[in-house]
C-alpha cells in the first residue's frame, strides 16, 4: 500500500536533483534513478502482465536515450 | 503501515546486496564499457570521487546491469510468478543487446533474483515490498552523494581484487 | 490513482516542462524532454493504455536520437 507513495516521492527527488545538477554528465545517475522509480510505478499502477512489458520497453527505450546522450556529449568534448 | 516499512527496508538491503555482488563479480568497476560510461565516470573523479566507482556508476547508466535485472525480475514475479520473472531476463538480455553491452551481468542478475524473490515472497515479504525495495537500493548508490558512492564501491572493488 | 499521486507525477512533468524551456545547454534540454516524458507515462498507464504506453515509451528515446545527430552538428 505504501509502496507506490514511496516509489513517486523519490521520482519527485530524482527529478529535482536532475534538473538542478549543472554538470551534463552528473545529471545523468539521477535521470536514472528517475527512470528506476517510474518504471516501477508502471508495474505498481496496473497488475497486469502487459504492464511487465511496458516497464521493460521503458526503461530500455530511456537507458538507450542517456547512453546516446552521454557518448554524444563525450564524442563532442574529446573533439 | 510501519511493518511494511522495515519490510521495504530488508529488501532494499537485500537487493544491494544482491546486485552490487553480481556487477562486481562481472568486473563492473574496471573500464567504461562504453565511451559514455567513461564521461561519467570522468565527471564524478573531477566533483572528488573515485574513478574505479564511476565506472560502474556509468555502465549502471548506459546499460540495464544487474540492477535493472533485480527491479524487473521483481515485476515479473510480482505481475506472473516464475515465468514472469524468466521473461523479464529474456527482456534485459534483448536490453543489454540494443545498447551495445557484450556483458551478462544484466541477465545473470535478473535469473539470480528471480528465484530469491520468490523465495522470499514464500517467508511473509510481498513482491511489492521487493519492487519498492530496489528502487530505494538504486537511489542510495546513484542518488544521494556521487562522490561517497563511487568512494564505497571502489573500497568493495579492491577487496575483490 | 490517489490525488496526492496525481500531484506527484504531474509536478515531475511540469518540472521537466519548465526546465526544457529554462536551460540553454542542448544536452540538457534534451534530458530534461526525458523527465518529461517520464512524468507523462504513469498517466497514460493508470487509464490503462498499456499500448500507448509501450509505443510512446519506445518513440521518445528514438527522436531523441535523431535530435542528438543534429546538435552534433551545431555543436562541431
Amino acid at each position: 500500500m505504501i509502496a507506490l507513495p514511496l516509489v513517486a516521492v523519490v521520482a519527485v527527488v530524482a527529478a529535482l536533483r536532475a534538473t538542478f545538477e549543472r554538470n551534463t554528465a552528473r545529471k545523468l545517475p539521477y535521470v536514472n534513478v528517475l527512470n528506476f522509480a517510474i518504471a516501477a510505478s508502471i508495474v505498481l499502477l496496473l497488475d497486469h502482465p502487459l504492464s511487465l512489458v511496458a516497464a521493460a520497453a521503458y526503461f530500455v527505450g530511456s537507458t538507450l536515450e542517456a547512453n546516446a546522450i552521454a557518448s554524444t556529449y563525450a564524442g563532442a568534448r574529446n573533439q | 503501515m510501519l511493518g511494511e516499512l522495515l519490510y521495504i527496508l530488508a529488501a532494499a538491503i537485500i537487493t544491494w546486496l544482491l546486485f552490487v555482488s553480481v556487477d562486481i563479480f562481472f568486473r563492473l568497476p574496471e573500464k567504461g564499457g562504453v565511451s559514455g560510461a567513461s564521461a561519467v565516470a570522468r565527471d564524478i573523479q573531477a566533483a572528488g570521487g573515485d574513478i574505479a566507482g564511476g565506472n560502474m556508476m556509468g555502465n549502471i547508466v548506459c546499460s540495464p546491469d544487474a540492477s535493472a535485472g533485480t527491479l524487473l525480475a521483481a515485476c515479473g514475479v510480482y505481475v506472473a510468478g516464475i515465468p514472469g520473472g524468466l521473461i523479464a531476463a529474456a527482456l534485459v538480455f534483448i536490453g543489454n543487446r540494443i545498447c551495445h553491452d557484450p556483458g551478462y551481468a544484466g541477465t545473470t542478475g535478473a535469473l539470480l533474483a528471480t528465484f530469491v524473490v520468490y523465495g522470499f515472497t514464500q517467508v511473509g515479504f510481498t513482491a511489492t515490498n521487493f519492487i519498492a525495495g530496489t528502487v530505494i537500493a538504486i537511489l542510495s548508490i546513484q542518488g544521494i552523494s556521487h562522490v561517497h558512492a563511487s568512494r564505497l564501491l571502489a573500497r568493495l572493488w579492491r577487496v575483490r581484487q | 490513482m490517489i490525488p496526492a499521486l496525481e500531484i506527484m507525477f504531474g509536478f515531475i512533468a511540469l518540472v521537466g516542462g519548465v526546465s526544457a524551456a529554462l536551460i540553454l545547454d542542448y544536452y540538457g534540454k534534451l534530458i530534461s524532454l526525458g523527465i518529461l516524458v517520464a512524468g507523462v507515462i504513469p498517466f497514460i498507464v493508470d487509464r490503462g493504455y498499456l499500448d500507448v504506453a509501450i509505443t510512446v515509451s519506445l518513440i521518445a528515446p528514438i527522436a531523441t536520437i535523431f535530435v542528438l545527430r543534429v546538435v552534433r552538428r551545431a555543436d562541431a
